[in-house]
């Protein structure tokens, strides 16, 4: 075609390449412009890019950790057992959301219809509910208002009181629970929030998966002689899992992210040890960085997890 | 009215679509171009209006030679009218929105101005009393007809037909190909894409016959099918027939 | 004696032994479940921290005497719902029924005229403030009576103008809350509540949409530096938890301006939100845009319709069809998220709460307090959810094109 001495404006060919050079430049401005401007002022406030006072100690406690923590020991430490308190609730919360999910998506489809619209009305008030609301509610109203001593609720193996959660052979010794494990309320608190909240959203996809399957799965299966139940567990959920495991990657990932609204009830996570590390030292741009930093690693594991079991799935096909 | 010159295309994944492709279209002419799938005609038919662009050769519509130069782009899509398989219309609009949105947006006419010419068309095609309804509510051949009235509509000099019969059931492939008969009989120049041969034998001047993006037979439709020169031509006859 | 009633109920909650099990055991526990917390609503409740405090919730620490300009915008944004909700009775489309006050209309009004009456009885709001709700909600019903009765007379020219006092009444309320034009200036550390949260949340709406459409486009663009530009962006924010990005927002949004130039601590709650959910609502409009034949574009086009007409006109309205529900769905995210601005400080509804809560006399009202605010959360973000079915349906009645 012919392109010479045409004016660049009216180049079909050059226009695309203007354009992304514009957006491009402008782009580039700009990050200059934010760099410089951090630079300067870190320089200023004496704070420019540094890793080394993650070594200095911490100075601050943790209520409750799994990796054994102490003010002496230094601020990545701290940050480190942050991060595996978030892992532990996210990897629980997974667990149970999913648990809770598949059985309120089911219910939906259950033969009762009082059942059926428990689990509609579940999902409704749930969706429509801050997850934070919903956090802080746990938190203040009812685990902060379990019973100590004697009358804490007792169930075998379990025991709820306001001092913490018991597993095990749980015992009053001195009007003082024991047992072989402990968590505290702030972590179940925050555990039954996401797992309510995220139940939610998973019953809501395991239904779409459901729904998905076609009408005539179910009716081969009753004709020959399943059970609703046992069409629903061996005939249609291995179906849907097709629709329902992408699904499902995202929902654990906003799980995983949403449990950074840890500190809602007063349980210290990745992002709550984080703050107080930037109090303390004033580096918000490393704090930040490390954040941003370790949900992303989070979310891919996840990610590269769900694909794996995408792949399962979708390849049980052939 | 249209003079296609070794045009030759490379889609982006290399594949070589056009190779060499040589068509003249005069004033008022009906070109017919058949040939087996994949061989290259719409890709061919869509380098007129410069949906696809190509990289050797050279054409030349109404005068004006198609460059990269947005100008003369702008100035052939408004000559060049094209009907596609699918119909295309724009669903969320009435059948009469669809056919005014162009000139008012395009020519800058006055709307009710447009709008008058828009029923006049309608009525040309058989559909008049559906303008106001949703393109979803017609059946494939009144949406057909709606999609040639919206072409109509910014009066081009030119009508591209991508196969306009094959996404229809039978029995409305009729109403469609009358309607075209017509604007052939009205002098409109047209390049038709299609299988029907009942419609390239009496509308067309004539038959193109493409086949692995490069035209092998070119004549009236009268010698095209009762004595086509080449082989190629003659086993392509012997496979739709 | 097979009534059908009861033949309803045996299908529905008695059709097996096990079924018949678990409805007594819920009903039982249904049962028990709402008498609880009808005792506690009625009897042990102490309603008086709202009471006491439906100013605060309401509005924050917005200056006593400044607080007329709330009223007054209060004051125009029902006259013109009533307006805009006459008028589109009474201007009904060739495709929309010509009723002027069809059931769900009357049930509105029904219900929005027990809200006046019940609620600020209900909150043991003083005289003065009662009456003025009454006289807000009698005008906004005035209004909508009288567009619908009169709004046909209204001459062309001016009704195609009346959609466009909604962006005005956004900035003049704008101007009325933050002062300017000889008015006051109320900081926006004053503001809180309702207000703030409102606030909040309409903002980062109204920008986060052409942001969000913007960022699918370039998602989707030919052109490669705006798609993966486009992709970096949205998976960036998508990787990363709200509440850090508001904490970025916080402290080092002052590192990456120029000294002085960083937002007040609201506005910079309010930009992170907006740039949080472009790229969630970017999402939605992509899968929208998705849904849109290539054949669309391509007709548009050979029609003449230059590149961004074919994108307004043809495009983007069947696009945004598709990606209404999603679209919605993240806006009411986004106003439930706007909770999160209590943790870093700021006293949104959540923050006013705490603030309350923190104040000896209503310590350990959090049952109340957090059930108010619930309830306040579901009922808009249900009417949200709502509304945007019941548009959807009225957009799909026509068009469910298999053009
Ligand atoms: N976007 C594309 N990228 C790569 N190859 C393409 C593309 N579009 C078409 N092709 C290839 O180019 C060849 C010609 O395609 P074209 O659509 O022009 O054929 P056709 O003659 O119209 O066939 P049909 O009768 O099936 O419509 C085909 O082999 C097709 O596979
Ligand atoms: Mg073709």
């Amino acid at each position: 075609m012919a392109t010479a001495g045409l004016p660049w404006w009216r180049n079909r060919r050059l226009i695309p390449w203007l354009v992304q050079a514009g957006v491009g430049l402008a782009v580039l401005v700009l990050v200059a412009f934010l760099v410089t401007n951090l630079v300067r002022n870190l320089t200023a406030a004496g704070l420019l890019l540094s890793w080394s006072w993650l070594d200095n100690p911490a100075g601050f406690d943790i209520a409750e950790t799994w990796l054994p923590f102490d003010a002496g020991l230094p601020y990545w430490r701290g940050l480190l057992a942050g991060l595996v308190n978030t892992l532990r609730v996210v990897v629980l919360g997974l667990v149970g959301s999913t648990l809770l999910g598949t059985l309120a998506g089911t219910a939906s489809f259950s033969g009762n219809a009082l059942l059926r619209s428990l689990a509609r009305v579940y999902v409704e008030v749930i969706r429509n509910v801050p997850l934070l609301l919903q956090l802080v509610f746990w938190y203040f109203v009812v685990f902060l208002q379990l019973p100590n001593g004697s009358a804490a609720i007792q169930i075998p193996g379990l025991v709820l009181a306001k001092s913490g959660l018991y597993l095990g052979q749980p015992e009053l010794v001195n009007g003082v629970w024991q047992a072989s494990m402990r968590v505290s309320v702030e972590f179940g608190a925050l555990l039954t929030g996401l797992v309510v909240y995220t139940g939610a959203f998973i019953a809501e996809v395991v239904r779409g998966g459901v729904a998905a399957v076609p009408a005539g799965q179910w009716e081969a299966a009753r004709s020959l002689g399943f059970s609703p139940l046992q069409t629903l567990r061996s005939i249609v959920l291995p179906q849907a899992l097709r629709a329902i495991v992408p699904g499902l990657n995202s929902q654990y990932i906003s799980l995983a992210k949403n449990s950074s609204l840890a500190v809602a009830c007063g349980y210290t996570d990745l992002y709550s040890v984080a703050e107080t590390t930037l109090n303390q030292t004033g580096r918000a741009v490393e704090v930040v960085l490390i954040l941003l930093g370790s949900y992303l690693v989070i979310d891919l594991t996840i990610s590269a997890l769900m694909n794996g079991l995408n792949q399962l799935v979708q390849l049980k096909e052939r | 009215m249209i003079e296609a010159r070794g045009v030759e295309k490379w889609y982006p994944n290399g594949f070589h679509a056009l190779r060499g492709v040589d068509l003249t279209v005069e004033q008022g002419e009906v070109v017919v171009i058949m040939g087996p799938s994949g061989s290259g005609k719409s890709t061919f038919l869509r380098t007129f209006n410069a949906l696809e662009d190509f990289q050797k050769g050279a054409i030349t519509v109404d005068g004006i030679t198609l460059s990269d130069d947005l100008r003369h782009i702008d100035a052939i899509r408004r000559e060049v009218g094209m009907v596609f398989q699918q119909f295309n219309l724009f669903p969320h609009l009435t059948v009469l929105e669809n056919l005014t949105l162009a000139p008012v947006l395009v020519r800058k006419l006055p709307k009710a101005e447009v709008q008058r010419r828009a029923l006049d068309l309608l009525e040309r095609v058989g559909i008049a009393e559906q303008a106001h309804k949703y393109p979803g509510q017609l059946s494939g051949g009144q949406q057909q007809r709606v999609a040639i009235a919206r072409s109509l509509c910014m009066e081009p000099r030119i009508l591209l037909f991508d196969e306009p019969t094959s996404a229809l059931d039978p029995e409305m492939v009729q109403e469609v190909l009358e309607v075209m008969q017509g604007l052939a009989r009205d002098g409109m120049t047209m390049v038709v894409v299609t299988h029907e041969v009942r419609f390239a034998r009496q509308v067309a001047h004539r038959v193109v016959l493409m086949d692995a993006g490069v035209v092998v037979e070119s004549a009236p439709p009268e010698q095209f099918f009762a004595n086509p020169q080449h082989e190629r031509s003659r086993q392509f006859l012997s496979q739709i027939s | 004696m097979d009534s059908p009633l009861l033949r309803r109920l045996r299908r529905d909650l008695f059709a097996t032994p096990l079924d018949g099990l678990i409805s007594i055991v819920l009903v039982v526990a249904l049962a028990a479940s709402a008498a609880g917390l009808l005792h506690w609503a009625l009897v042990q409740a102490q309603w008086a921290v709202i009471q006491a405090n439906s100013t605060l919730f309401a509005v924050g620490r917005y200056p006593l005497d400044q607080q007329w300009r709330l009223w007054l915008l209060t004051i125009l944004l029902a006259a013109a719902t009533g307006l805009s909700w006459g008028l589109l009775r009474a201007l009904p489309r060739p495709d929309r029924p010509a009723r002027l006050w069809p059931f769900n209309d009357r049930l509105a009004a029904v219900l929005l005229a027990g809200l006046a009456l019940g609620l600020p009885l209900l909150l043991r709001l003083g005289t003065a403030i009662q009456l003025r709700w009454w006289v807000i909600t009698a005008l906004l019903l005035l209004a909508r009576w009288a567009a619908g009765r009169w709004g046909r007379r209204i001459p062309d020219p001016v009704r195609r103008w009346i959609p466009l006092i909604w962006p005005l009444l956004y900035l003049l309320g704008m101007v009325l809350i933050s002062g300017g034009l000889g008015l006051v200036n109320v900081s926006p550390s004053e503001w809180g509540g309702l207000l703030l949260t409102l606030l909040e949340a309409s903002f980062a709406i109204l920008l986060c949409f052409p942001l969000g459409v913007l960022l699918a486009l370039g998602r989707r663009s030919a052109l490669p530096l705006l798609r993966w530009g486009a992709v970096l962006y949205i998976e960036f924010i998508r990787g990363a938890p709200l509440i850090t990005l508001l904490f970025l927002g916080q402290n080092i949004l002052g590192f990456l301006l120029p000294g002085g130039l960083a937002p007040e601590r609201v506005w910079r709650a309010a930009w992170v939100l907006t740039f949080f959910a472009a790229a969630y609502v970017a999402e939605a409009v992509r899968s929208g845009l998705a849904a849109v034949p290539l054949g669309q574009l391509e007709a548009a086009r050979s029609l003449g319709l230059a590149m961004p007409q074919a994108l307004i006109h043809v495009v983007l309205p069947q696009a945004l069809r598709v990606a209404l529900p999603a679209t919605v769905g993240q806006f009411i995210t986004l106003l439930q998220d706007t909770t999160l601005l209590s943790l870093i400080g700021l006293l949104d509804l959540l923050g006013t709460a705490r603030t309350v809560m923190a104040n000896p006399a209503f310590l350990g009202k959090n049952a109340e307090v957090y059930l108010v605010l619930a309830v306040l959360f579901w009922g808009c973000c249900a009417a949200l959810g709502l509304g945007s079915r019941a548009l959807e349906t009225r957009l799909n009645t026509h068009s469910t094109a298999k053009a």
